[in-house]
């Protein structure tokens, strides 16, 4: 039905459920047929491979599936949609990927244009389910997303507390000039780096340590500030 | 049906004795292992090892009770039993990729095995040597062979390829047998002729988008003038020989099928990477191929109705009314079927078929049973 399709999360799922069956059926195949001496996922003949196939929601989400006859890589591009979302995304694929061997399916590198790649051998499905690894992957995809954006929810929480004590504990000197946000938001935000930067190198730690947290979050400084404190 | 678990590791490759007491079977490994029926039960009582690569085909010629094997180490050897144990028989096939698949001729004074070099090897016994010497057929085949069968006239072969056709063969191999009548597939047969080439090239397939695939296994009928074939981009074709030869196929909703076989001249059962066999028939009047059944019969699971709320909410997240986990497949075998073969009645009136896969298992199929627990189901 159309209200079905047009729905965006609906979209996704179209998209999940379309994932299902081309990677059930790439997911069919036998063993490797060319040995040298040991049976690898290196294929010297192109008729060995199949179709590509893209199943994207827009040009900066999709998903890759290609198959060959003896295995399938699932390339993930994730939404990525601000800075915050990149590194948090970066690091996640990056903490996985580094511990790939225990993950099995996983790939120690992403195909080119894409976060995280899933190679899953013959020898994959003749120890587990094929239902179950198509399931798996399935499921990674629709976690991640969520799981992303918990992890970005948690991250600004956690600066806006961290920012709090900070400010809580910082009195100004005179020689700064700080105005509030609602005037010039501008020079404000300029005072505040070489505020910070002078911090960077005061002799308490905790204050050091906090202007250099601050330094690296720049959209924290929208953080209301009390003039009294300051 | 009964269902016997082997092992957990797949079975990579099997095959039965003549009374069917015995099956001869690979773990996956480098070894071939024969059980024996002992009731309902199966016992070991043979393991054969001398492969150095996993095993990728065993055949077990019923009259002169032999078995050959061959694996991806690309031997092949040729087992006799002496005095109660299994004596092998080195075969040099010539080639220089695994071997991958392997059957004797219907006389079995012949054998071919099909490989990853791009040819087939047919090997033949030679008396004044005292060893098996085997001829290549090399032309035109462009890749992988994943699969063979003899025609009943032990002269012609058909052999399904990675390059996405099956071709008949012929090889008649004078210094061993008369030559052969001409049947429907051709009347000049020297060795390495080509009889029948299937289309579907893999070219074809990138630009057109998938016509044609991998062709997972070859059948002939009993007849010998029928030939079917599966492939992987799931459908199931037959051709007839002759100068009215057709050429019918089928795309089946199912995932690729592996393995088929004809159990009467009109009836196949295939069956791959579904995990269930499937019926389909050939109407050769009018050249139409139509699927007729699966056939595992599904453990009647707890039916429990949908609300309404459950379905709104399934469509929200889904975009489909259904929960389709599939937590747990409800058919017999648990994993992609990989073999077929027929156990009794031969391949006109078959009564009994035997399945094995990748999840260990063994499946035995009585056709009677099939029948009369499927309505709708017709083997004509």
């Amino acid at each position: 039905s159309t209200a079905t399709l047009e729905s965006p999360i609906n979209l996704k799922s179209m998209s999940l459920d379309c994932g299902k069956k081309p990677v059930q059926a790439q997911l069919a195949r036998a063993n490797s047929t060319q040995v040298v001496q040991f049976t690898t996922c290196e294929l010297s003949s192109k008729e060995l491979l199949l179709q590509p196939v893209i199943i994207s929601r827009n040009d900066k989400e999709k998903v890759l599936i290609e198959g060959s006859i003896n295995s399938v890589r699932v390339s993930i591009a994730v939404k990525q949609a601000d800075e915050i979302e990149k590194i948090l995304c970066h690091k996640f694929m990056r903490f996985m990927m580094m511990r790939a061997e225990n993950f099995f399916i996983l790939r120690r590198k992403p195909v080119e244009g894409y976060d995280i790649s899933f190679l899953i051998t013959n020898f994959h499905t003749e120890q587990m389910y094929k239902h179950k690894l198509v399931d798996f992957v399935i499921h990674f995809m629709e976690e991640i997303d969520k799981e992303i954006s918990e992890m970005k929810l948690s991250v600004n929480a956690r600066a806006r507390i961290v920012a709090e004590e900070f400010l809580k504990n910082v009195s100004f000197s005179n020689s700064f000039t700080c105005k509030t946000l609602n005037k010039d938001d501008q020079e404000l935000k300029y005072d505040f780096h070489c505020f910070l930067f002078f911090c960077c190198s005061s002799e308490n730690e905790e204050t050091r340590k906090n202007a250099f947290l601050l330094q690296s979050w720049p959209s924290l400084w929208s953080v209301h500030i009390r003039g009294d404190k300051l | 049906m009964a269902y016997h678990s082997f092992l957990l590791e797949p079975i990579s490759c099997h095959a039965w004795n003549k009374d069917r007491s015995q099956i001869a079977l690979c773990p996956n490994n480098h070894e071939v292992h024969i059980y024996k029926k002992d009731g309902t039960k199966w016992t070991k009582i043979h393991e054969l090892k001398e492969h150095n690569g996993q095993v990728t085909g065993i055949d077990w010629a019923p009259e002169s009770n032999r078995i050959v094997t061959c694996g991806a180490d690309r031997n092949a050897y040729v087992w006799t039993l002496k005095e109660g144990t299994w004596k092998p028989t080195l075969v040099i096939l010539r080639i220089n990729r695994a071997a991958r698949c392997v059957k004797w001729s219907p006389k079995e004074n012949k054998f071919a095995v099909g490989s990853g070099s791009r040819l087939i090897s047919v090997c033949y016994f030679e008396q004044e040597n005292d060893w098996w010497v085997c001829k290549h057929i090399k032309k035109p085949i462009r890749s992988t062979i994943l699969s063979l069968d003899w025609h009943p006239n032990n002269a012609l072969l058909a052999a399904g390829s990675c390059d996405f056709k099956c071709r008949v063969f012929s090889a008649y191999i004078k210094e061993v047998e008369e030559k052969p009548g001409p049947t429907p597939w051709g009347s000049k047969m020297p060795f390495g002729e080509l009889l029948f080439e299937s289309g579907g090239s893999p070219a074809a397939a990138q630009t057109s988008g998938g016509s044609g695939g991998w062709v997972h296994s070859v059948c002939f009928s009993h007849s010998g003038n029928r030939l079917a074939w599966t492939s992987h981009d799931s459908t199931l074709c037959v051709s007839e020989g002759g100068k009215n030869g057709t050429l019918t196929s089928l795309s089946s909703e199912t995932l690729p099928l592996l393995c088929v076989t004809f159990i009467t001249e009109n009836s196949l059962v295939a069956a791959g990477h579904d995990c269930f066999p499937v019926l389909f028939v050939y109407d050769g009047a009018k050249g139409s191929l139509t699927f007729g059944g699966k056939l595992d019969v599904p453990k009647q699971a707890a039916q429990k109705g949908i609300s309404a709320r459950e379905r709104f909410q399934n469509l929200d997240r889904r975009a489909s009314e259904t929960q389709n986990t599939d937590k747990d497949l409800n058919t017999l075998h648990k994993n992609s079927i990989s073999q077929i073969s027929v156990l009794e009645g031969g391949r006109n009136q078959c009564t009994k078929f035997c399945t094995t896969g990748m999840d260990g298992g063994m499946g035995i199929w009585d056709v009677k049973s099939l029948e009369s627990a499927m309505k709708d189901l017709k083997i004509v």
